[in-house]
């Protein structure tokens, strides 16, 4: 498998706190990726820092070979790179089909021509919303809107998809549908990563997980054998994983 | 993407009552009223470029008025100094509002938040001071005269009549550019930007440069308005784009309401007319003004034309699930 | 437009009688102590807008008018035969209500939107303005200097009016920081200013705070109207010129951070005392204007850091 997304010694300071401490990370095309940790672990930082939210301190990210430290979040979604919000967002004064439209609008058209959901419109019946098409997306049900929020992401045409949380505040069968959906985009040459500390999703989703703690990687392989790793245990205090 | 026939339904109203507006010197109106008339118009031409700034960007600028004045000056040197005419005046004031927008608009979005309103509102202030300390070539406090008629195809068509029907027209140039840049692709950019900056900027939208872009086509028109305003007035002094004009404008777009096609046509002739329907004297109506201002804030933030919509919808108990009806004025600067 | 009138009318500038133009040492440092006294004034005001700020985020422009109002109450009171002391207080009181009304009618409406605060000061700006007009029209208003004595000392001409208003201002600042520094009210209020909510939490009223914050800005800014009408004439439209200038002041010291305004309030009166010297009178508003713009750019924390305001969702 190719690496698309590489993360080499990867720091971010804030003032006297390091939030990351040298983190090595490696997404491979076509895979969905975990990223987990306890909070305060330097899930979020490493997703503020690659999605152009932060400057890092130190270290590169390089995305398909080209390094792509540091630059605005506006381009960073321009070159291929998709991702949602801890706090599901969407356009809250706009109709669901204008929120699509939008971020449809602003996609690198050029990057990727074959891309399986051309219109807004096969996007919202994707994810599952046709229906709320004409809403304002303010009134959405909570539910709704990160289905809403998942196609936006999707309508910028991404070849990687960064999801922080995406089943937080999620009931058990909102969250079983989301990852029918996840499952979908390996196969229509998205690959994906998910930051989040709700093992069960992760067991459901990902492959290979990577384990943060104290913004140091602790742990990094195939998602059975992370899960058994004595380390992550003892991080999880022997958690019921 | 521009007509769809929903889009089109928004214009059409618009189109009616320029048209009705067109037809009121047949009914001989006085010249005070024509005056009056005129006057509105100039101001609604550069509501219409605020309702695309403030209404669909969500940005407020509260030194407007300077950009008029940057129009009106413009148009006064090129007839004194080049012997230049209101027509060629017209593009050459647009272009260079809009150059003054770009340079007021570039460091002012990079300043945080709601900084942004004080920053229009200082330079206002400091083009107020370097056209009175201009000297000889502004003509200093007391400003310039506007020596040319304003001539269509050769002969002087100056006369109030005239120039109402002229101001009309550009008023119904106005409210179509702004309708069509509202119903475009683009217009949807700047509403994402009004509604969340932040997931603008992950769905790949530049959200600094269309901010500076929005300003900059509300300084088109803000030039514009200021070339028919130094035909007009006939004379311009830095006064008339000082602060209080500023507050003027920002007070009609939000009587009117700024999301609205309707709403620059209504709040530019409420605010003008009504002082003269209330017989008021220019100080009274002044107080009114402000009175208006921060009522409209504090109970109307979405303007009186879309407060009074949503009011009568409610009493017709139509109205659905208003979430939300999120304040236009909050995101002024958020 | 029909905004046919000017607005702003300058601040209105006289010539000093005491002023001497022989021995440039001389006049610089009688400039410099003018500069002063005229900092006092703005200081006073930039204390209020930074204290309201640093509390609301709120920006608010008419404070400005609040002084203007100081004014013409001190004017009222003394044209009707009072003396100055008590026309001051008068002065001070009368806008101090002032300020409590308009915090509790209209500004606490707007404290989730800070910008709102900001447009509703200006159309307060308009309101109080042509108030003021209605009732006492447009014209120039003076009183008779309380203190006439000039004191000459090495030939440096010392208007006793100028220092009473340099040390009243003292006097005023030094207690205000006091209170803020020392008092448990003011470990409060800098509390608040920090983190509003967390200090809600912590059971502090911060909605009290807010409203006594506004009283007190308030009431130095009617201080500051009583002490610029013993100093100059004033217009209704003195208080225009005067908030940019206390507003670039309390920007350039670093919104929220009383010290820096303190500062920059020295600064500011010192460039205007130099430059009014050296004959640049009629671009000293353009420096408040400009530095406020700078220091905005460049440094929107300010030269001697403060807050960004309230933290906002």
């Amino acid at each position: 498998m190719n690496a698309i997304l590489e993360i080499k010694g990867l720091r971010k300071q804030f003032g006297g706190v390091t939030a990351l401490s040298g983190v090595d990370l490696t997404i491979h095309d076509g895979e969905i990726l975990g990223v987990v940790g306890p909070n305060g672990s330097g899930k979020t930082t490493l997703f503020n820092v690659v999605t152009g939210v932060h400057k890092p301190t130190a270290g590169t990210v390089r995305w398909k070979g080209q390094d792509i430290t540091g630059i605005p979040a506006n381009r960073i979604s321009r070159n291929g790179i998709g991702y949602t919000f801890q706090q599901a967002m969407a356009f809250p004064g706009l109709s669901v089909l204008e929120n699509v439209q939008i971020a449809t609008e602003h996609s690198s058209a050029s990057a990727r021509e074959d891309f399986a959901w051309p219109t807004p419109m096969s996007l919202l019946e994707f994810v599952g919303i046709p229906g709320l098409a004409g809403e304002k997306a303010g009134i959405l049900p909570f539910g709704s809107l990160r289905l809403l929020g998942l196609a936006l992401a999707l309508a910028t045409r991404p070849s990687l998809l960064l999801l922080d949380e995406p089943a937080a505040g999620l009931n058990d069968r909102e969250t079983a549908s989301l990852v029918g959906l996840v499952q979908q985009f390996p196969a229509h040459g998205i690959s994906v990563c998910v930051i989040d500390h709700d093992m069960k999703l992760m067991q459901m989703l990902c492959k290979r997980l990577i384990v943060l703690d104290f913004g140091s990687k602790i742990a990094d392989g195939p998602t059975a054998d992370v899960l058994h790793d004595p380390k992550v245990l003892e991080v999880y205090l022997g958690g019921e994983l | 993407m521009i007509t769809s026939f929903s889009s089109l339904r928004s214009l059409v109203p618009v189109l009616i009552v320029l048209a009705l507006l067109a037809l009121v010197p047949l009914m001989g109106p006085s010249n005070r009223f024509l005056s009056l008339a005129i006057s509105a118009g100039i101001n609604i031409i550069a509501l219409y470029g605020l309702s695309v700034l403030f209404g669909q960007t969500g940005i407020l600028s509260m030194g407007h008025a300077a950009l008029v004045g940057v129009g009106a000056y413009t148009a006064a040197l090129l007839a004194r100094d080049f012997d230049i005419g209101f027509w060629f005046s017209i593009p050459v004031a647009g272009i260079m509002a809009a150059v003054v927008a770009a340079v007021i608009g570039i460091p002012s979005l990079r300043v945080s938040g709601h900084h942004f309103v004080i920053m229009t509102f200082a330079f206002g202030q400091l083009l107020t001071i370097v056209l009175t300390n201009g000297g000889e070539y502004t003509g200093a406090a007391s400003g310039l005269d506007m020596s040319k008629p304003v001539t269509l195809l050769g002969s002087d068509i100056g006369d109030l009549q005239n120039f109402y029907l002229l101001v009309i027209a550009f008023v119904t140039i106005s409210a179509v550019a702004s309708w069509a840049i509202i119903n475009s692709s683009y217009g949807r950019t700047l509403r994402a930007i009004r509604e969340n900056e932040k997931l603008a900027a992950a769905i790949g939208i530049n959200v600094g440069r269309h901010k500076i872009g929005a300003f900059v086509v509300s300084g088109v028109f803000a030039g514009v308005s200021g070339v028919l305003l130094a035909y007009f007035l006939r004379h311009i002094s830095p006064g008339q784009f000082a602060s209080f004009p500023s507050i003027y404008l920002a007070l009609m777009v939000m009587i009117g309401g700024a999301r609205l096609l309707l709403g620059p046509l209504a709040g530019g002739i409420l605010v003008s007319f009504l002082p003269e329907v209330l017989n008021l004297d220019p100080v009274q109506s002044r107080i009114l003004y402000g009175v208006c201002l921060i009522a409209v804030i504090l109970f109307l933030p979405n303007g009186l034309i879309a407060g009074l919509a949503d009011g009568w919808s409610k009493l017709m108990g139509a109205s659905r699930r208003r979430a939300v009806t999120a304040s236009a004025v909050s995101e002024a600067g958020q | 437009m029909p905004g046919r009138q000017l607005l702003e009318g300058k601040s209105s500038r006289v010539t000093d009688g005491e002023q001497h133009r022989d021995g440039t040492v001389d006049i610089l440092l009688q400039q410099i102590l003018n500069g002063l006294s005229i900092a006092s004034v703005i200081t006073l005001i930039a204390v209020g807008v930074t204290l309201i700020f640093g509390l609301t985020g709120i920006i608010n422009f008419a404070h400005g008018e609040f002084l203007m109002v100081g004014s013409i109450v001190t004017w009222l009171a003394v044209s009707n035969g009072m003396s100055f002391p008590v026309a001051l207080v008068l002065g001070v009181l009368a806008v101090a209500i002032m300020g409590l009304v308009l915090e509790r009618a209209i500004f606490r409406f707007t404290l989730e939107r800070p910008t709102n605060g900001f447009i509703v000061s200006l159309g307060l700006i308009v309101v109080l303005q042509h108030v003021v007009i209605l009732f006492w029209n447009a014209n120039q208003k003076s009183i008779p200097r309380p203190l006439t004595t000039v004191w000459e000392i090495a030939g440096v001409r010392i208007a006793s009016v100028r220092v009473m208003v340099i040390l009243m201002t003292i006097a005023v600042v030094v207690m205000t920081y006091v209170m803020i520094t020392r008092s448990r009210y003011g470990r409060a209020l800098r509390a608040s200013v920090e983190d509003r909510d967390t200090a809600a939490l912590m059971g502090i009223p911060v909605r009290r705070y807010i409203t006594g914050v506004f009283v007190l800005g308030s009431a130095l800014a009617g201080l500051g109207g009583g002490l610029l009408i013993a100093l100059f004439p004033i217009t209704p439209f003195t208080g225009g010129t005067m908030v940019m200038k206390g507003f670039a002041v309390a920007l350039i010291g670093g919104l929220g951070n009383l010290t820096g305004a303190v500062a920059a309030g020295l600064i500011l009166g010192i460039v205007e005392g130099f430059s009014a010297g050296y004959g640049f009178s009629e671009w000293t508003d353009a420096y408040s204007f400009g530095l406020m713009i700078l220091v905005l750019l460049f440094r929107p924390h300010g030269l001697f850091g403060g807050t960004s305001g309230p933290k906002m969702a």
